[in-house]
């Protein structure tokens, strides 16, 4: 039996970190708060939202965290009941309106820049994961239904589900229908009316069933009669768990139910289910947009799955940070050992364990990988704000911003979750034993994060759909583009007082990147595509590296510019300083792997492949 | 009802950097600041009392909060406004400049110019813990006044039934309005507060969130500023400070021999047994 588990907040953020990535990194004051179209949003509507939201995750869905690791979801009577004060922080979370801060105020949001929502997405996310997932999905399936849907399928699903009233989920994987969507087998059969009858059965769905709200809104993707096999087949349909009348009063049952739930290593209190549609015949859809919309599910999806995407790096960040920031905490906190100066006297005082060299490596490591994940994801934010911005204004700016966005989003995905497992991972190092325990938050945090590399597109495809797809869009401007980027930072600054040695690290490593990049040309090319996925996982980790290096890198120019006008005593000072540190530290310990990376893709080995199945174990 | 509840910004106690003296004096530089957690609760408490509880959205009086302060010390104010408080009032001022005194008499000129019904402060403040602006102010206005409140309820609009927390218990105090009453911590439990709109309504514990919207409209709600001397013709503080200094740190501890030591340590060193 699991023991009793306490409502207490574990839940750490840093806001300066994000004030300094918004307001000193990149510049939301000029670029995005004087647009028009955020015209209600100033600075101090930002720096309020942001502190009024933290204080919120840590009094309502932090105290809930490990709570809902412990119960978990259940299946009570077909329906699942969601741990222990879920459904109360439900309705307090979309009271606030925290979930809708980004969403356009005709949907009954507040229509924030999406940087300050991914922000939202974090302090949500990094609290509480597994609640989290609820809201998040609901989110992301009205969103879809936003871009596409019919005006009176917006106006009876839509903007119920920006308050919470009903909530929603995706719908895409089967037990045959993983990464491979387009073998999906759920049907849907026209009845006549513009509506059809769905059949099938769905996996792996977050928030398949809750009893958060009073209804459920599946966005499902089904195969139409006589449709094409393939993606190209597949039509995205509305199917509600109760099926609402025009004016959304709740009527029947919709033949939706739920025939299990998963039993996983983490985000426990995420109810993972199984559904089933129409098992007996009674299942209704209708395609997101009407008949007009027959199809076309893949592309609609994919409207989606670039923020959901996101969302996914930024839960890694989440996560990750506030593992470190409690690994941070304990380090201070935890006496062991004596100073590796005193090291012959027995009796030399006990320290506190991060005066070890080894804890501080370990510490510095987190810091550098956190913070520069999320200035990765922000940056995103930012480009995607800039896209939107000058969209109809300066369209040729505008496509770059959309190509940096397109071409991030598997760095973000990607790396952001691999770090994030690294990083809880390290966390529990620092704290030894204790770590493994559940009496602190680590290991918890450990297993939620291990989930980010695997949904919403493995990693690996993430890395496919980097140098198959991105590498090469719009004739390969976006990546010129990005790599024109770091260059013009390397040399304003490599020579730079303080860190033009770091920069110089940057420039080695962006040219090993540009290497490898041509080497994967050469692969397609010269016929040896299988060369591809093999090395398609590494390629991606060097460019997010150079990335995020490049990034961090620019976060020590700026805070080496302010520092000398920062008094010793000012929290600004310790913050500044751990800004060049961190880069310093990732620069001379992390890019450098970059190059070296490279000489690996350059060996083309192809033992993984080469390998008999038979020759890879005996049994 | 108008209720005027003024409002404290102190150094957040969860700084991780503590406050220094520098040269006697307190070093505030890098401070973070948060509303005295007291007067919160006094905001909350007139919130309670200027609504129907069910709909809370629906104002049925005037909250107004007022602070003595710097202009940074809006931020405090905003705050207060996008909870739900109707306008603020900001006199201002250099914290270095005023004492208990010299607050009490510049509210008496707000109050003088506002005339509300009620006067609802926190019961002291979580920095100097002086505890003095309530009875001062109830004092210079001469005005009842019911200090350390756990409970308040309505009268209608001419009394309140003020529940004091004393030792030993609750000592209940009915006031007439106009009056200057002071809360303590449990005046944000679900029932402390019953008002004439919603007698029986149960609030959520402790102080409400501000919702995303209402910090939104918060910018729009108007916001005055009065000049301490427009409002009191002698500024000056009457406490002069004459240093600060940090309590001494605290010795680490060492180990005794056996219990004849301890005994002896106790009893003449610590001087305690």
């Amino acid at each position: 039996m699991s023991k009793v588990v306490q409502a207490i907040n574990r839940y750490k953020a840093d806001l300066r970190e994000f004030e300094f990535l918004l307001f000193e990194q990149f510049n939301l004051r000029t670029d995005i708060l004087a647009s028009d179209l955020y015209e209600a949003w100033g600075e101090d509507e930002i720096r309020t939202s942001l502190a009024e939201c933290y204080r919120f995750v840590k009094e309502v869905t932090g105290p809930l965290n490990a709570i809902g690791d412990a119960e978990g979801c259940k299946i009570v009577d077909g329906r699942i009941k969601t741990p222990t004060g879920f459904k109360n922080a439900w309705n307090k979370l979309y009271e606030a309106g925290w979930r809708g801060i980004s969403v356009k105020p005709e949907f009954g949001g507040a229509g924030a820049p999406y940087a300050i929502m991914v922000m939202v997405e974090e302090l949500l996310s990094g609290s509480n994961t597994a609640f989290a997932m609820y809201p998040g999905l609901c989110a992301g399936a009205a969103e879809v239904m936003m871009h596409f849907a019919t005006d009176e399928q917006k106006a009876l699903f839509v903007i119920r589900m920006i308050k919470g009233e009903w909530g929603g989920t995706m719908c895409l994987t089967e037990p045959s229908a993983g990464s491979d969507v387009g073998s999906s087998r759920t049907t849907a059969r026209p009845l006549g009316d513009g509506t059809y009858a769905i059949a099938g059965t769905k996996i792996y769905i977050s928030g398949g069933d809750h009893d958060l709200a009073e209804n459920v809104i599946h966005l499902v993707l089904a195969r139409v009669d006589g449709a094409p096999a393939g993606t190209k087949g597949l039509t995205l349909f509305i199917v509600p768990r109760i099926r609402p009348n025009a004016e959304g009063l709740l009527g029947e049952f919709n033949d939706v139910s739920v025939g299990a739930i998963e039993h996983k290593m983490g985000i426990n209190g995420s109810a993972t289910c199984v559904v089933n549609f129409g098992e007996n015949g009674q299942c209704i859809g209708t395609p997101v947009g009407g008949d007009a919309r027959l199809n076309q599910g893949m592309s609609q999806m994919f409207v989606m799955m670039n923020g959901a995407r996101i969302a996914v790096g930024i839960q890694g960040v989440a996560v990750a940070s506030s593992a470190y920031l409690n690994a941070l905490d304990y380090a201070k906190d935890r006496k062991q050992g004596s100073s590796i100066a005193n090291w012959k006297d027995a009796t030399a005082p006990r320290v506190a364990i991060i005066e070890h060299a080894d804890v501080r490596r370990m510490l510095i490591d987190m810091k550098a990988r956190v913070e520069g994940c999320r200035a990765l994801a922000i940056k995103l934010a930012y480009h995607q704000d800039m896209a939107i911005i000058l969209k109809g204004k300066d369209d040729e700016a505008s496509a770059y911003h959309i190509g940096q966005v397109d071409l991030l989003v598997p760095l973000v995905k990607a790396y952001s979750s691999d770090q994030a497992f690294r990083v809880c991972e390290t966390a529990i190092q620092v704290y030894g034993g204790a770590g493994y325990t559940r009496d602190y938050p680590v290991e918890q945090s450990c297993r939620d994060s291990k989930i980010f590399s695997i949904y919403e597109g493995t990693n690996h495809i993430q890395a496919m759909d980097l140098v198959g797809r991105k590498l090469g869009q719009r004739g390969g401007a976006n990546t010129q583009a990005f790599i024109g980027d770091v260059a013009k930072f390397v040399a304003a600054h490599s020579e730079h007082p303080r860190i033009g040695g770091a920069v110089k690290q940057l420039a080695a490593a962006q040219e090993a990147l540009a290497g490898s990049a041509m080497k994967l040309l050469y692969w397609f090319q010269a016929g040896k595509v299988q060369q591809v996925p093999l090395q398609a996982n590494r390629f991606l980790e060097m460019m997010s590296e150079v990335a995020v290096g490049w990034l961090l890198l620019e976060q020590a120019v700026i805070a080496h510019t302010k520092l000398p006008d920062v008094a010793e005593g000012h929290p600004d000072h310790a913050f500044y300083t751990g800004k060049l540190f961190a880069a310093e530290y990732y620069a001379h310990n992390v890019l450098p792997g970059v190059a070296f990376k490279a000489s690996l893709l350059d060996n083309e080995n192809t033992s993984a492949i080469d390998i008999p199945d038979a020759a890879f174990a005996t049994v | 009802m108008k209720i005027l509840v003024p409002l404290k910004r102190v150094a957040d106690p969860d700084n991780a950097n503590k406050v220094k003296v520098t040269a006697g004096k307190l070093d505030t530089t890098g401070m973070q600041w948060k509303p005295n957690p007291f007067d919160e609760y006094a905001v909350e408490t007139a919130l309670r009392l200027t609504e129907n509880g069910a709909s809370t959205k629906v104002r049925l009086g005037e909250v107004i909060v007022l602070t003595v302060g710097p202009k940074e010390a809006e931020t405090q104010l905003r705050g207060a406004l996008a909870t739900g408080a109707d306008r603020a009032i900001r006199i201002d001022a250099t914290d270095d400049d005023l004492d208990g005194d010299v607050v009490a008499r510049a509210i008496r000129a707000v109050v003088e110019k506002e005339k509300p019904d009620l006067i609802l402060v926190g019961k002291q403040a979580v920095d100097g813990d002086s505890n003095q602006v309530g009875q001062l102010l109830a004092e210079y206005l001469g005005w009842p006044q019911a200090t350390f409140a756990g409970t308040i309820k309505s009268e209608g609009d001419t009394a309140l039934l003020v529940g004091r927390e004393v030792d030993g218990g609750t000592l209940t105090l009915r006031v007439t309005l106009p009056a200057v009453v002071s809360v303590d911590l449990r005046i944000v439990a679900p029932t402390s507060v019953s008002s004439k709109h919603s007698p029986t309504h149960t609030y959520a514990d402790g102080v409400r969130f501000a919702a995303l919207m209402a910090i939104m409209a918060a910018k729009k709600k108007p916001m005055v500023e009065f000049k301490l001397s427009e409002l009191v013709s002698d500024a000056a503080a009457k406490i002069a400070y004459t240093t600060h200094e940090l309590p001494p740190p605290r010795k680490a501890g060492i180990k005794v021999k056996d219990v004849a030591e301890l005994v002896d340590k106790l009893r003449n060193e610590a001087r305690v047994v």
